[in-house]
């Protein structure tokens, strides 16, 4: 390839998903397969500082496809990007986010709001799932350093692009994880209370959804939880989160799996 | 059939690069010097958001003089070019060489066969890991590449900045004695910059994936003091 250069009239602008359509690239080209890997639950939850976001590690086809998969990635400093459905296109999906989103920053010396952001994301997402059946429903979370607020954008199938202001879920856990959160989810959780009912609701969804997969203690895999705060993206290390759902773990075998009362 | 009179080839690359010259000796210079954690952009611009020099790569860097619209669409192909080839292989495959010869093969096809040259003049800088090393390299606006070992000069009074840079630093230092001398050089004996007519940005890691880092005016007013 030689020096992408434009004349005035055809110039793709800051836009990279733009100017790879230009020059023919097809990112999300039409196809199935009957053997995809699918990624599944996703939770983000608003707390007094920012986001809270937490997902599992597997990754299923006709079986387990991968234990160790990551489906939250920092899309910039501020901004969360998590997936769901095809785990192959949605991989895809994050990588072209992360690349668009700096693309636009190194072309215009601005940073891309982050409502522009999750607007950019809607037509890609219709684009591809009205055109194949590798569907993929990501999620976009971040802290807002305009509105110094944190924000959670769910998108439905066709691309339809919706402002959460408390919590949001995506993948085959949905309903389990979206009941643990709808008893918990107060307006004004902190960081860490956030944390926490974001943890017992994947536990949750670990439970009862044969897709999603809980923490592993045996090979010592746990979930995947980050903060989106005024600091930016940060991620909690392993141990950490080993520890936690630990607890939550011991709790439940207290109470011989009963999810009520004081020991949830 | 075309009724195209014989020019003397000679005279007519003679006549573009005249032209040339002319168009970005009215440009202001900037210098591209290596340091010792890193590289160092330095211009002369009076406007604080039409800038001169700017992010290309994790690793790499731009600087343009001469005609604006015409440095910042090769600016822009930089930028398109950079992500595409990290996006189709990998972030490491994206090499500043590669980006340069094809600025020169762009300038230089302008010159030889446009109506008119480009009145540009273009810094690519690298900063070196265990793949790649630190560089610089200028191409000029008739497509001549040049990898310059310690620094290089665009712009107006190229030769003249040169000269004056070469005489303070003949060694790689650090960033303070790097910008103290950068600036003594765009200015000269007789004339003074204010900070905020100063256009500075460095490469140099700090931890993170992207290098590139545009200094504000208290950091440089920091770095001079």
């Amino acid at each position: 390839m030689g020096l992408p250069l434009f004349n005035s009239m055809t110039d793709p602008g800051p836009n990279f998903f733009e100017y790879m359509q230009s020059v023919g690239h097809q990112p999300f080209g039409q196809g199935a397969m009957d053997e995809q890997a699918h990624a599944t639950t996703v939770i983000a939850v608003r707390c007094n500082q920012g986001v809270v976001m937490v997902a599992d590690r597997q990754a299923t086809a006709a079986y387990v496809a991968s234990r160790d998969i990551r489906k939250i990635e920092a899309a910039d400093r501020f901004t969360a990007m998590a997936i769901s459905g095809s785990a192959a296109r949605g991989i895809q999906f994050i990588r072209i986010a992360q690349l668009s989103f700096e693309h636009y920053e190194k072309m215009t010396s601005s940073i891309l709001s982050l409502e522009g952001k999750a607007n950019f994301l809607s037509p890609i997402i219709q684009n591809n799932n009205f055109n194949s059946p590798l569907y993929v429903v990501p999620m976009l979370a971040g802290f807002d350093p305009n509105h110094n607020t944190g924000r959670i954008f769910e998108y439905d199938g066709a691309g339809g692009c919706y402002e959460r202001s408390d919590f949001n879920v995506i993948g085959s856990g949905t309903q389990f994880a979206e009941g643990a959160l709808r008893l918990g989810f107060r307006p004004d959780l902190d960081l860490e209370e956030a944390l926490e009912l974001a943890a017992l609701a994947l536990y949750e969804a670990g439970d009862n959804d044969p897709s999603t997969g809980g923490p592993d203690f045996v090979r010592h895999i746990y979930p995947i939880m980050v903060t989106l705060t005024k600091d930016g993206f940060q991620e909690i290390e392993g141990d950490a989160v080993g520890e936690r759902f630990r607890r939550i773990n011991d709790r439940r075998a207290e109470s011989r799996g009963i999810a009520g009362g004081q020991l949830r | 059939m075309s009724n195209s009179f014989y020019v003397n080839p000679e005279q007519l690359v003679n006549d573009k690069a005249q032209f040339a010259q002319k168009g970005i000796s009215r440009g202001k210079s900037i210098i591209a010097a290596i340091y010792d954690q890193g590289v160092l952009m330095l211009g002369e611009n009076t406007s604080a958001s039409l800038n001169k020099i700017s992010e290309i790569y994790d690793r790499i860097a731009f600087a343009g003089v001469g005609k604006y619209n015409e440095f910042d669409r090769l600016r822009e192909a930089g930028i398109r070019w950079a992500d595409n080839t990290g996006y189709v292989y990998s972030r490491e495959d994206v090499d500043a060489r590669a980006l340069a010869n094809f600025y020169a093969q762009h300038i230089g096809d302008v010159f030889s066969e446009g109506m008119k040259p480009l009145e540009v003049e273009i810094l690519v800088s690298q900063l070196g890991n265990k793949l790649r090393p630190t560089k610089i390299y200028r191409v000029a606006y008739e497509g001549t590449i040049s990898d310059e070992p310690l620094f290089a000069v665009v712009g107006g009074e190229a030769e003249e900045v040169k000269r004056r840079f070469a005489l303070t630093t003949s060694s790689v230092t650090s960033l303070v004695e790097t910008v103290k001398s950068a600036v003594l050089a765009l200015t000269g004996p007789d004339r003074t910059l204010a900070v905020e007519d100063l256009e500075v940005g460095i490469l140099e890691d700090k931890g993170s994936r992207r290098t590139f880092q545009r200094l504000s005016d208290d950091r440089v007013r920091e770095l001079l003091s």
